[in-house]
């Protein structure tokens, strides 16, 4: 479970003071598949980061399975982020020198993971997201939706307990999208993983269980999605 | 790890390939001037021990290795002699075996010595073949190991020196130092070949220096004090001394040496730098993304730092094999002229890699820690 309260993150640009975040209060239960939507600049990607450990917040607490972030230092963060996070990017952000199962190894290969078991669960990562026969490719061999889905098996391969997406299918086509949600919903349902997807792409939050509106840093809205069933052509 | 580094290195091959070459001439150079450095260090520590064993006597204002024509009358022989604690006081007469210098490296003189006295002397080469000089011997000649392969002498055979018919008695054992190059004749036959050659020199009877043997057991230091003391328009170079003329010889090469070695340390030191910053901001998402799934900030300075420390590696091993390819092919060119430039030690070798490595390793301190110490979220945003 993430309790988020009281949460505030302040830029300063000059002497210009930017909210990203102001006083956002959130809870998510364990297993959510949620969306976090909202025009741009509303500090979505500023709170998947706050919550993905990725930055410190200016004031108030998150807590993630009962730890309280603020008070750990950066080590520790590191070690959350290494054992509890999976993250999903816009751009993939897979290594270009490494195929697709040593970037799938990478989160492995920092947990100290011998070389023979990183081989093995990587492998069955890359079953569920359907590209064992891919394993070999390097990242430019593989399409925007395959190397998509190389970052999600990367993002699961550790079991986190939380996926954070940010804008998972912003460079990818209708299909494609489809195709994504589809499999981070099911693997939702099988593991029992919680996901929290911020898109600004209404299709995206119509397929989530519940969508999380952000505007000026503050939850405007969250309300029951509409969780459509998928049908991909 | 390492191949992925390996990987990461060549993804900018010629950006890589043009640091290291830069690595390669500052040790390529290195190289091969550590290897003249060593052949120089190797002669003078042979000269130290030739020069070390005994007092030299040379003319006011003269050192151990500049006589500038200026010589010593004989009678300052006798006067040496008893000095108390001189055992034998020794005349000796060199000159040039010919009138062309021979290049780089110990010039090859004609060594005149007393014969009378000189036994104790010339007994401390090691003699190979044959016998040293006796007392008596006239139109005879011991040669130095190089000098008896320049002339390919074998022992009873006869040798030019300037001109002038020479019987080879002896052969030396090779020193790697300056009686190498050394024909030993008697002081008659070496001061004959001196007339000879400046018809218009009036000498009389003369010695560029004269080397003294002290009695067993006597201190060199305070003999050569009071020599110094008793006998005067002289300079008397003591062991110490010598050592002193010679350290300052090899200091002011080594000193070069390691001016060279400092403009490749900044030159290459700098663009190792350059390279790897250049590196680590092309690469800051991906840092990004590694600190996001969990990398610890050692694990990414420890690539960085591999990554730095390989490009001075491979620049290390390739300059080094160059510089032993020029100093093979030098050597082979100048072995007809029987000198050898340089000289190759294992500190030749593993010196400049050792050099290069630890080079890029320190170069890549500060781009690495810059990288380890990214913010994942600023990284991440980069583009």
């Amino acid at each position: 479970m993430i309790v988020v309260s009281g949460l505030k993150k302040i830029y300063k640009i000059g002497d210009m003071e930017i909210r990203a975040i102001d006083n956002l209060d959130l809870t998510i239960e364990k297993g959510e598949f949620l969306s976090i939507v909202g025009p741009s600049g509303s500090g979505k990607t500023t709170l998947l980061h706050l919550i993905g450990c990725l930055d410190l917040p200016t004031y108030g607490g998150i807590s993630i399975d009962g730890a309280e972030i603020s008070t750990l230092s950066a080590s520790d963060l590191t070690r959350i982020r290494r054992e509890k996070i999976g993250f999903v990017f816009q751009e993939f952000n897979l290594l270009p020198v490494l195929n697709a199962r040593e970037n799938v190894e990478l989160p492995l290969r920092y947990q100290k993971v011998p070389s023979q078991e990183r081989h093995r669960r990587a492998m069955e990562a890359l079953e569920m997201v359907g590209l064992t026969d891919r394993a070999n490719n390097r990242p430019t061999q593989l399409s925007g939706g395959e190397q998509q889905r190389v970052a999600i098996a990367r993002a699961l391969v550790t079991k986190p307990v939380l996926v954070l997406a940010d804008e998972p299918t912003g460079e990818l086509d209708t299909y494609n999208t489809c195709r994504i949600i589809e499999l981070m919903r099911d693997l939702n349902r099988e593991t029992q993983q919680t996901f929290a997807i911020v898109t600004h792409d209404p299709m995206v939050a119509d397929y989530t269980r519940r969508v999380v509106t952000l505007r000026d840093g503050k939850v405007s809205s969250d309300e029951a999605g509409l969780e459509q069933e998928l049908t991909c052509e | 790890m390492f191949k992925y580094v390996l990987r990461n290195m060549w993804r900018r091959k010629a950006r890589t390939f043009l640091t290291v070459f830069g690595i390669v001439v500052g040790i390529f150079a290195l190289t091969v001037l550590g290897a003249l450095s060593a052949r120089l260090n190797q002669q003078v520590n042979g000269a130290r021990t030739w020069y070390s064993s005994k007092i030299s006597v040379v003319p006011k204002g003269s050192s151990l290795f500049g006589a500038d024509n200026s010589y010593l009358e004989l009678s300052k022989v006798p006067e040496i002699q008893a000095v108390p604690g001189v055992k034998n006081a020794v005349a000796g007469f060199g000159l040039p075996l010919s009138d062309q210098s021979s290049g780089f490296g110990t010039p090859e003189l004609i060594i005149g010595a007393d014969l009378s006295k000189a036994k104790d002397e010339l007994e401390l080469i090691r003699i190979k073949e044959g016998r040293i000089l006796q007392d008596g011997d006239q139109g005879k000649v011991v040669l130095g190991s190089t000098l008896a392969e320049k002339f390919d002498a074998k022992i009873g055979e006869t040798v030019e020196l300037r001109g002038e018919p020479f019987e080879v008695v002896g052969i030396y054992e090779t020193t790697l130092s300056a009686p190498d190059s050394f024909a030993f004749v008697s002081y008659e036959d070496a001061l004959a070949l001196f007339r000879a050659a400046n018809p218009y020199f009036q000498v009389k009877e003369i010695a560029a220096t004269i080397d003294v043997i002290p009695e067993p057991g006597v201190d060199m230091e305070d003999l050569a004090k009071r020599i110094d003391e008793s006998v005067s328009g002289v300079k008397v170079i003591s062991p110490a001394e010598a050592e002193k003329q010679i350290s300052q010889f090899s200091l002011i090469f080594n000193a070069i040496l390691l001016g060279i070695g400092f403009i490749a340390l900044i030159v290459g030191g700098l663009s190792i730098i350059n390279t790897m910053i250049m590196s680590v901001s092309e690469r800051t998402q991906e840092i990004g993304l590694k600190k996001a799934v969990g990398a610890e900030t050692g694990s990414i300075l420890g690539e960085y730092l591999t990554e730095a420390s390989l490009i001075g590696f491979f620049g290390g091993i390739i300059g080094m094999l160059l510089g032993l390819l020029a100093v093979n092919i030098l050597n082979r060119v100048t072995s007809s002229n029987n000198v050898t430039i340089f000289t190759v030690t294992w500190m030749v070798v593993v010196g400049p890699v050792i050099f290069a490595t630890i080079l890029g390793t320190a170069a890549g301190v500060f781009p690495a820690l810059r990288a380890a110490h990214l913010k994942p979220v600023d990284a991440l945003k980069e583009d």
